[in-house]
This record gives structure tokens, sequence and C-alpha cells, in this order.
């Protein structure tokens, strides 16, 4: 109940009162509870310089207060210097300074995959903030007769312990209501070996000696005058906190309250010891005397055959088993396969023996992954999305082309001028170029969520890996680079489901090389008008050439980034094989909303504005209106009707319009630059417009031929490009030009709607950059590779 | 059903009692003995739970030959023949 007097208890905060990180392993059911959690009040966003994304929202607590909850990327692991895991580490420990340090950690923990989930509770455990669990998948668990007991796992781990269901939204009164009682986790003392002990104790004090010394020695000299010797004083940012000040905070290295081992410096000597390097661990490790201390107790460690990064995650998987152990009691189901159940891992051999029950999910992926089933189903999903998004969302996207063309006509009918047309083809044309996109987006995300949430898209990553893995990209690419045959920008949407920011970059730089739907009209085109001579059977083989240049192009140059750019310690290719699960409606219907929404306003903005732009540089400046008469006049003379009269006037002034514009005279400025590839400035000026979408090149150069608005039938402006000669008599299209200019479309990067998904994706105009640059180098090369050679062949 | 361990035939490793991960036959079993490999695919590895003997078994390769699938502590994942091929087990 709210009154005025009582603005608080509805009001929204500008900022929740507490900040709350939700974190889990992938597939652990962490997207549902967030959503559970925040309802509708979700804002998605880049974090800035990465493609990670970042999922923020508001949620309401049973006292009325507000807090904000951070969806943290699904991470396995916090000790990783992968950049997507970096994300969720830096999140979770407060190093990031576009995200608020949360104040708690709920942590999602997939009940029916008990001791893999465990394992990064047991290193948020060691980050010392409050934590709640939210055991998931309960459901999954109890079907596979595994009996998990949250009152048990809330004894041993000393914090809250919420049972729920994220798809049936069970559950989450509960877990917001627990929110209160989150507690620092009981720091366990992990069973590391003794002689590892024993070295932390040694590294640790001297990391007290040290930083006491530095201490003493920045109270005595002036910050400039620090001694260079100290392992403190060469930290060339001051604006750092100082290590001094970086050892004490045990918020974010071992707790505040927690540790019950000797003290801070011997955790931060375990953090160094087993290569955690975050933040500012790195420059503490790289400094002497510590890496050289660092140095002797790792080789001390390994002559007696122990290496700490193992030695730790050991003791922590030891630990792990002891707790599944007392947390999980085996309830043996006919369905229930007796290896999925956690307790079997320390049973005896002989126990395991026993010829177990299959799951379901295995029971489905025995076809679905089959030898000749599996594939067949495959190329039957795959040829049931390809189609879909190329042919079936085309009448949508004519119709909404259509739709708004006519709307924009409507509204500027009683307006005259420059103001009507900077309306009609300048802001409804813009917003058509926006929109058109959205059946596509929608319709593949529809798909991808499907496909992703009932687990299939790891088996089709699983599938194709093989053939991807050859140039360097992974079985998840797939997906993104078959829906780039209809449209690059979905495809390069699609790429969100790679995990890894190499392979991902590496998909999403290749993506467009695929001959997407724009480029048809442009090859029907070309192909059509010089190549009709050839018989259908040449035609067809020339279109299916382009393809499969488009493929051959992509995979070199996949190929060449994983070994160049791109390069470097390529993390494990680990795929884990979820359960098989039905979609849930909400789910899927909430993914195609918030991607079609985070297209329309991200990128969507941008190729609004870059269509403006380019409709201004078709519009102006304007023909003086003395020329306007002058062209009428010569157009008119000589016509029969006068409706052929006007019409043929009307395209020859829209014909010297666009040469007179400043796409016109970017062609005749291009023409030195493109004449080796054996273009005139009249298909530069296509060129230029086909930045707006590579369809437009074909309506530009019905403007220019003055063949006025090509429509279905192309056949005028076909005969007036073979007719077109040079001043010498020398004929402008030749069969070569057109290879030429093929070649071109299929390489080039010429599409404003491409540049501006890439830059939403990779949050920054550093990839674009650089994806104008080399498609753009790669096809003038070979362009001009086929156009000289091939004008030298036919010389001889 | 449960086909013969290809153990017998595995020529590629060091010592006798052990072998590869990516030569153990499919509906095979075996502990982990040990994860090689550079450290951080180690890491990986260790962190996925193939470490303190964890029972391992071979449930499928792709039908093109690689990856294969794996279960370990009660969940599936799959792994490149390049990234098993770390893995000691000991055959069960």
């Amino acid at each position: 109940m709210s009154s005025c007097c009582d603005p608080v208890t509805d009001a929204k905060p500008q900022r929740g009162a507490i900040t709350v990180a939700l974190a889990g392993n992938p597939n652990s059911g962490k997207t549902t509870i967030f959503n559970g959690l925040t309802g509708l009040r979700q804002k998605v966003a880049n974090y800035p310089g990465v493609t990670v994304e970042r999922k923020t929202g508001r949620c309401q607590l049973p006292d009325g207060t507000w807090a904000d909850v951070i969806d943290v990327p699904g991470t396995y692991s916090l000790i990783s210097r992968s950049p997507d895991e970096l994300v969720a580490m830096e999140v979770l420990r407060g190093l990031r300074t576009d995200t608020k340090t949360p104040d708690l950690v709920i942590v999602v923990v997939d009940a029916s995959n008990l001791q893999r989930n465990l394992y990064l509770v047991s290193q948020l455990i060691e980050l010392g903030r409050p934590m709640v669990v939210a055991l998931n998948m309960m459901d999954v668990a109890e079907r596979r007769g595994l009996k998990v007991s949250p009152e048990v796992l809330q004894r041993e781990l000393g914090v809250p312990v919420v049972p729920v269901v994220g798809h049936k939204r069970q559950g989450m009164d509960q877990l917001k209501a627990a929110i209160a009682n989150a507690a620092v986790a009981r720091m366990p003392d992990w069973p590391l070996p003794e002689p590892m002990k024993e070295e932390l104790l040694l590294v640790g004090g001297g990391l007290a000696i040290l930083d006491s010394e530095a201490n003493a020695a920045a109270r005595v000299a002036p910050p400039d005058a620090r001694p260079q010797s100290s392992w403190r004083s060469r930290r060339d940012k001051p604006t750092k906190p100082q290590l001094g000040d970086a050892v004490p905070p045990r918020a974010w290295i071992c707790g505040d309250t927690n540790d019950r081992r000797l003290d801070r410096y011997e955790a931060l000597a375990e953090r160094l010891l087993i290569g955690d390097r975050a933040g500012e661990l790195n420059d503490i490790a790289r400094q002497e005397p510590v890496a050289s201390l660092l140095t002797s107790a790792t080789d001390r460690l390994q002559q007696l055959g122990i290496e700490p990064m193992q030695a730790d995650i050991e003791a922590h998987y030891r630990w792990i088993d002891g707790l599944a152990h007392r947390v999980v009691t085996v309830d043996r189901q006919p369905e229930a396969s007796s290896i999925d159940a956690a307790q079997t891992e320390q049973a005896p051999p002989e126990a395991r023996r026993v010829e177990p029950g299959r799951t379901l999910t295995q029971r489905v992926d025995a076809i679905l992954i089959h030898k000749i089933w599996g594939l067949l189903i495959f190329a039957l999903i795959m040829a049931t999305l390809f189609v879909t998004i190329f042919w079936a969302a085309a009448p949508i996207m004519t119709g909404i082309s259509a739709s708004i063309d006519a709307l924009g006509a409507l509204l500027t009918s009683r307006l005259s001028g420059p103001l009507k047309d900077l309306l009609k083809d300048g802001i409804f044309a813009g917003v058509g170029a926006v929109i058109v996109f959205v059946p596509q987006i929608a319709l593949l995300f529809l798909f991808l969520a499907v496909l992703e949430d009932s687990g299939y898209l790891a088996r089709a990553a699983f599938l194709m890996d093989r053939v991807l893995a050859k140039v360097g990209l992974h079985g998840k690419s797939f997906i993104p680079l078959l829906s780039s045959f209809a449209c690059a920008i979905p495809g390069i949407m699609a790429t969100r489901t790679i995990e890894n920011r190499k392979d991902r970059l590496a998909t999403i730089l290749v993506a467009p090389f695929m001959s997407c739907s724009a480029r048809l009209p442009v090859y029907t085109l070309l192909i059509g008008t010089f190549f009709a001579a050839w018989g259908a059977a040449a035609q067809a083989g020339i279109m299916l050439a382009l393809y499969a240049l488009g493929i051959v192009a992509a995979a070199a140059t996949a190929w060449i980034f994983k070994r160049s750019l791109l390069r470097g310690p390529a993390p494990a290719f680990i795929l884990e094989m979820p359960s098989y699960k039905l979609p849930q409606l909400s789910q899927v219907a909430r993914q195609v909303w918030t991607n079609t929404r985070a297209f329309i306003t991200k990128a969507g903005t941008t190729i609004f504005c870059l269509s403006i732009i380019l409709w201004a540089m078709a519009y102006y400046p304007r023909l003086p209106e003395h020329r306007v008469q002058q062209i009428r006049a010569t157009a008119m003379d000589g016509k029969a009707s006068e409706k052929e009269a006007i019409a043929s006037a009307d395209n020859a002034v829209s014909a010297a319009q666009s040469e007179y514009s400043i796409a016109g005279r970017m062609g005749h400025a291009m023409e030195p630059v493109i004449k080796p590839l054996g273009y005139d400035w009249k298909m530069g000026v296509g060129l230029v417009g086909a930045f707006a979408a590579r369809e437009v090149f074909v309506s530009t150069m019905g403007i220019i031929y003055s063949v006025g608005q090509v429509e279905d039938e192309t056949g005028g402006l076909s005969s007036a490009m073979r007719q077109d000669r040079y001043a010498n008599g020398r004929p402008v299209w030749t069969p070569l030009v057109a290879v030429s200019l093929l070649v071109w479309f299929v390489l080039a990067m010429q599409c404003m709607s491409t540049v501006a998904i890439v830059r939403r994706e990779t949050g920054g105009w550093r990839w674009p950059i650089f994806m104008i640059v080399y498609m753009n180098g790669l096809a003038y090369v070979v362009s001009l590779i086929v156009y000289q050679v091939g004008s030298l062949l036919l010389r001889v | 059903m449960q086909k013969a361990c290809s153990f017998v035939a595995c020529n590629h490793c060091g010592t006798p009692d052990t072998c590869a991960l990516n030569k153990l036959g499919i509906g095979c079993r075996g502990t982990v003995f040990a994860v090689g490999g550079d450290p951080e695919v180690r890491r990986r590895l260790l962190e996925m739970g193939f470490c303190n003997g964890a029972s391992v078994e071979v449930i499928r390769r792709a039908p093109l030959g690689d990856p294969i699938e794996f279960r370990l502590r009660g969940y599936h994942l799959s792994l490149r023949d390049e990234q098993a091929r770390h893995v000691q087990i000991v055959p069960a």
C-alpha cells in the first residue's frame, strides 16, 4: 500500500540498495533464474571493448527495497585467462570499473551435476563474499534417482541454500528472501599436500616481510624517492591502490572473516603459486623479489612431484567429493543410470560394472548423434532453418518494406521539395532498412533459442566440429555461417553462442563472405545480362561458383586469422553436452524479443544514420533548375505520346541528378582507382549506393541508365548496359567486366548494416574498420587479377 | 554389449598400465591417472573434473570421427582428439 507520504515503497530508485551478482556454470539454468528474479526489468549491453554481453536487471526484495542483479557470464572457473571468463571473474571480484562491486553472490548450482558445479562454489568461497546457493534442477536430479539435500548442503557450507526449479519459477520468493540471510561461507581447510602448505607458509611470510619493509620505506621517503629495490615502488600507476593496500583487502582475495589459516599473506601466496593473475596479482607476481620467491617455491615443489595448480584443483575436488558424498543419496529408480549417480565415483570398480540403465538424454542421443541418422536429422534441421530465414522471411520482409514505403508516400503526399524527399527517401527508407531485418532476426533467434534451450546446439557443434576445426573454427560456428547465406546480420548475431572470444571473432570476420540474399539480385542481373547466351547450365554454374568462392574465401581467411591475428594459446575445446530439456515458451519468446529489440535499438540506430547520410549523398547537390529544363526539353523531343515523353524526361533528369550528386561525383572520382578492375564511373556510383544494401546496386544502375525504377523486369536495364559504349566505341560492359564485378560483390565488405552489427557485437569500431579494410582490399586485389589476367588471356 | 577396450592394442603410452584417453575404445571406462598438455589446457581439464582418479567412460565419437564424447562425474562433455590425448587413463 503506497501513499503520497511514503514514496519509497513503490518508486523504483535510480540505484538498487544492494548489488547482487548471479554466478553459475554454463547450462546451470542461470538465465532462467535471472529472468525469474528480474522479470522484464532487464538491460542488455556489452562490456566495453569485449564481445561479452552484459545483462543487468532489477528485483524487488521482500522488504520492499530494490536490488540490482548482474547476470555474470556463465563460467566453470574463476581462474582463467580466457577473456570471456575473465569478465565473470572481474565482475565477481569487483575489479571492473564499469560494474558495481557486488555486495553478495547468488550462485546457481545444477543439482543433477553437483560435483562440477561445486567447483565454482569452492572458488567463490575463497572470494569471501556473502553468498546464497540456488540449488536448481532438483527435478532433473530426482528423475535420475539422486536425492540432493539442501539442508545438508546449507549446514556444510554455512550459507543459505534454496532449492529452486528455474523453468517453473519455483522458489523465487524464497530465493529473494534468502538474500537477507546471505552469509560468508565457512572457509574449508582444503586438503592440500603438506609440502605445499609449508611452502605457502614460507612464501606468505616472505610477502609479509616484504610488504612491511615497503610500508616502512613509503612512510619515510617521499613518493618519488622510494627505494627501487622495493617491489611496491616500481608500480608506475600511482592512481591504483598501492600493493600494501592490495594485500590486505581479503575481501577479494580470501574473505574478511572466515580465513582460518595463518593470515592473508598466506592466501595471497596461494593465489600467486597456483597461477592466479587477476588484477593486481599480475603486477605483484612479476616483480622482484616476489617472482624469484615464487620460482624457488615452485621448483622445490616440483622436485617433490607437486604442481601447485594441480594440487589446488585436486584439493578442491577432494573436498567436493566428500561434500557430495554427504549431500547426495542415491535413490535408484528404473530410469536412473548408475553412473550418473555422484556416489558411484567413489564406489569400488566392481560396483560400476553393472550395466547402466540409460537416461532419456542418452536414448535421444543414440539417434540424434547417430552416424547416419544423426547427420540426416542435422541436415534436415539446418535445411529447415535455412529455408525459413531465406524464403519464409522474404514475403514478410517485402511486405514490411512495401508498407513502410506506402506509409512514407502517404504521409508525405501533401509535402513537396527536399523535405518530402528527406522524409520519404531518407527517413522512411532508413527506418525500412532497419525493420526489414526484423523478420529474419526474429526467426533465426526463434530457432537458436529452441536449439540452445533444448540442448541440441551442443550436439550440432559436436557433429560439425571436425569440418570447421580444419580451418581453425569451432563447431558452433556452423549455424552463424549457414545463417549468413541468408543475411550476415542474423548470422553475426548468432555467433553469441560461441563462448570463446577468438573463435567468435574469427567467425564474425569471415561470415560476410557467405553470399547473402542481398547479393542475389546483383548476381542475377549480371549473369542474366552477360551470360544469357551461354545457356542455363552455364549460368547456374557461374552462380554456384560465386557461392563457392565465398566459402573458399571464408575458409582461407579464417585459417589465416587463427594463425596470425587471433593466434595464441587456444583454450581447450571443451564442449559440455547438457541433458535435453523441453524449451520453455516464455524463455524462447524472451530470447527472440531481447535480441530483436537489441538489434533495433543498438545496430538500428547506426543503420538509420548511415542510410540518411547515403540518401543525402545521392540527393545533394541538386541540379540547377535551368539544367533540369534543358534536359527535360531534350528528352521529350521526338516522343510520340505525351506519357512516354514525360517518363523519358523524368528518367533523364534522375540520371543527370545522380551524376551531379555527391555519389555521382564520388563515382567519377573513384574512376582512376576502379579503372584497373574494368569499372567505369557508373559502376562506381553503383558501388557507393550498394553500401546501403547490396541490391541497391541494381536500382542505382536503373537510375543511371535512365530506365527508371527497376522492378521485376530488368530487360530494359540489360540492353542499356549491353549497349553502353565508351567514347572510343569500346563497350563499357563485357563478360569479363561482369565477372570482375561479381568477384567484387562476393568478396567486398560493402554493407553498412553488417558494419553496424559488427560494431555492436564487438563493442567498438576497431573490428568493423578492420573488416572493411581487409575484405575490400582482398576484393580489390582479386578483381584486379581477374580483370587484368583475363584481358591478357582474351587478347592472346 | 560392452565392447572390448582397445587398451591391448595401445602402443602409444609410456607406462604400460595407462593409456591416452583418445585411444580408449567406445564404451570403455577408466580412471584418470594424469593430465598433461600445455598449462592452460591442463588447468581446464583438471577444473572440469579430470582429476583425483575420477572415472571416465567413452560414450561415442562424432560421426566424422572427432570430437569424442565422455561421461565424467555424472555429466557429459566432449573433447577433441587433440585434447583427449593429454589425459592418461588407467583402463578399468
